[in-house]
């Protein structure tokens, strides 16, 4: 019999004009797709190594304690068993699979699915804790109030599917520049110049943040916004560099992350289907606006009469914008950034922060056993210089906000 | 009003009046009323109350029904010789769901009273309204029905649930 085609929902999204509307097509591949499948709780599953004399690839059991029904996993279903933790999409752990097999089986998610829901080992809960929390005491007014604004801002999502041929006349006419060795001169020149005059202004930074005079709020304000249009820059950038491979910049938009961070996005997965520096291009030249953006901030700094507002606003903008440039091409600092992908790219370790967290949460609660293999000096070295690195920035920003602000 | 000749060859291709004679349906023209919509406007929303239905002359209309927020499912687009909004004419309930103009449209307005009137002088014609009215019905029923085990299906397909051999 003729498989049918997906079935699809056509739904009429309001946006605020009252009468002003948005069609869009749902096919159930698309939930699908972003379904986040979660497994039960770590106290409602074994799971043990099968090695075999004979096969060359161990299997695993997987035991669901509270029926007592076993599943035979092969080590490709165990990756997968172990991506499915509530947060991440069946699409990102497709993703996740083929970086760490070099290949993609179409047919192993949706069988393991299967497998696991017969074993009652997938659950539907909400994967997040503070979401767990506010249903629980939806009892109380004010629970319910920040509950609703949560949901009400996770639905805000402005984007658009058809912004492939945006991106195209963006490169055609300029965008391809960015790609060129003279950018990269210009960028490399920049950076040294803008160095020169972060160096100096730093002798003298209490005097520079000063300029800020009793309008502190407003310019913390002001760089802020400065900073978050910087974040539509970066992702254009991404989108171009994608458009440059030639692969198609699937989504553009804006939402707030987990509910209350505003961010734009933009969707350049097609990317995966490039060459790896295509990949570590696309992620490292979006991060390298803040480095131009910074520089140009220092360098007018460096020239605004000492002490005004304009040089406090140009100072603390160039700090903002390289604490960017850092923040997302260092890949030590527990948040998936762009330098956290090329890391994870480069050593072929897709699930490097998932891993490391749970093997150091082993050790903390005593469920693992400390042992010396690269994998685990990877894992104990990610989860190190992860913890010292978000203190040292945490640390940094308390002293620009104190020094601004005093 | 609209008791042009134009009118009348229109309603000929309606469902509910193809059984009707030359006079029932000239006296149908007379108790019609035209009404314009421009491009997104809303001619009425879920909740409203209502007591007429509506003639697709010209564009295009479609009827959606609240699923979340500002999220509405699209049920059905009418298009030229369809008509909605029916439900109200006969029960008075407040209207199931929202109809929007999608293009520039036209309409035919039927309200209650004029189909009291037409109950009334012509009955014939009415009972061949009404038992035509009862297909459509059928035929909506029908794809409600489709509808339903269409979004099972999308529900099942989404999640990957395996209830076969469950």
């Amino acid at each position: 019999m003729e498989r049918p085609a997906p079935a699809k929902f056509e739904l009429l999204v309001r946006r605020d004009g009252d009468e002003d509307f948005e069609l869009r097509q749902v096919a159930s591949v698309v939930g699908y797709l972003n379904s986040r499948p979660r497994r039960v709780d770590p106290e409602s599953f074994e799971i043990s190594e099968l090695r075999s004399s004979v096969a060359a690839a161990p299997g695993f059991i997987l035991k669901n304690t509270t029926t007592e029904r076993f599943l035979l996993l092969s080590a490709h279903e165990r990756f997968l068993w172990e991506q499915m933790d509530g947060a991440t999409s069946l699409q990102e752990i497709a993703t996740a699979y083929v970086l760490k097999y070099g290949e993609f089986d179409f047919d192993i998610i949706p069988s393991l699915l299967r497998k696991l829901q017969r074993g009652q080992l997938l659950t539907f809960e909400p994967r997040s804790r503070l979401r767990q929390a506010l249903a629980r005491n939806r009892g109380h007014l004010v629970v319910k109030a920040i509950e609703m604004a949560l949901t009400s801002l996770e639905r805000v999502r402005i984007a658009s599917t058809n912004v492939h041929p945006f991106f195209q006349r963006l490169y055609r006419y300029g965008g391809f520049a960015l790609f060129t060795p003279a950018a990269i001169v210009a960028c490399v020149g920049l950076a040294l110049v803008s160095a020169g005059a972060a160096v100096a202004l730093s002798r003298e930074m209490h005097e520079v943040l000063e300029g800020f005079g009793g309008r502190a709020l407003l310019g913390l304000v002001a760089v802020k916004l400065l900073f978050f249009g910087s974040v539509a820059l970066h992702q254009f950038v991404h989108g171009l560099a994608c458009v440059h491979y030639r692969r198609r910049v699937r989504e553009f938009g804006f939402t707030f992350l987990h509910g209350f961070v505003p961010t734009f996005y933009v969707d350049v997965t097609d990317i995966f289907m490039a060459s790896r520096r295509a990949r570590v291009v696309t992620a490292v030249t979006g991060a390298l606006v803040h480095l131009v953006l910074g520089a140009v901030g220092f360098i007018a700094a460096a020239y605004a009469p000492v002490g005004s507002f304009t040089q406090a606003f140009a100072a603390a903008s160039g700090i903002i914008q390289w604490q960017a440039l850092v923040i997302a091409l260092y890949p030590f600092c527990f948040i998936e950034m762009d330098g956290y992908h090329v890391l994870v790219d480069v050593l072929g370790v897709p699930t490097l922060k998932h891993d490391a967290l749970a093997y150091v949460k082993g050790l903390l609660t005593g469920a693992s056993r400390m042992r010396l293999g690269r994998e685990e000096g990877l894992w104990l070295g990610y989860v190190v210089l992860s913890t010292l690195s978000v203190s040292a920035f945490i640390a940094f920003n308390v002293w620009i906000i104190a020094s601004a602000t005093s | 009003m609209p008791a042009s000749a134009a009118t009348l060859a229109f309603l000929r291709d309606v469902r509910v009046f193809e059984a009707f004679s030359d006079p029932d349906l000239a006296a149908v023209v007379d108790r019609l009323r035209e009404r314009q919509l421009r491009k997104r406007q809303i001619l009425f929303r879920e909740g409203d109350r209502g007591e007429e239905m509506f003639i697709v002359q010209h564009g295009t209309i479609l009827i959606s029904k609240a699923v979340t927020g500002k999220v509405e499912q699209v049920l059905v687009r009418v298009e030229p010789f369809d008509f909605f909004g029916e439900m109200s004419l006969f029960d008075g309930s407040p209207r199931s769901a929202t109809a929007q103009a999608e293009t520039d449209v036209e309409l035919l307005v039927l309200g209650r009273d004029s189909l009291q009137a037409m109950t009334e002088t012509t009955p014939r014609a009415a009972a061949a309204f009404f038992y035509a009215m009862v297909q459509v019905f059928m035929e909506r029923l029908r794809r409600s029905t489709h509808q339903v085990a269409e979004a099972t299906r999308w529900g099942l397909e989404a999640t990957g649930l395996d209830v076969e051999t469950r």
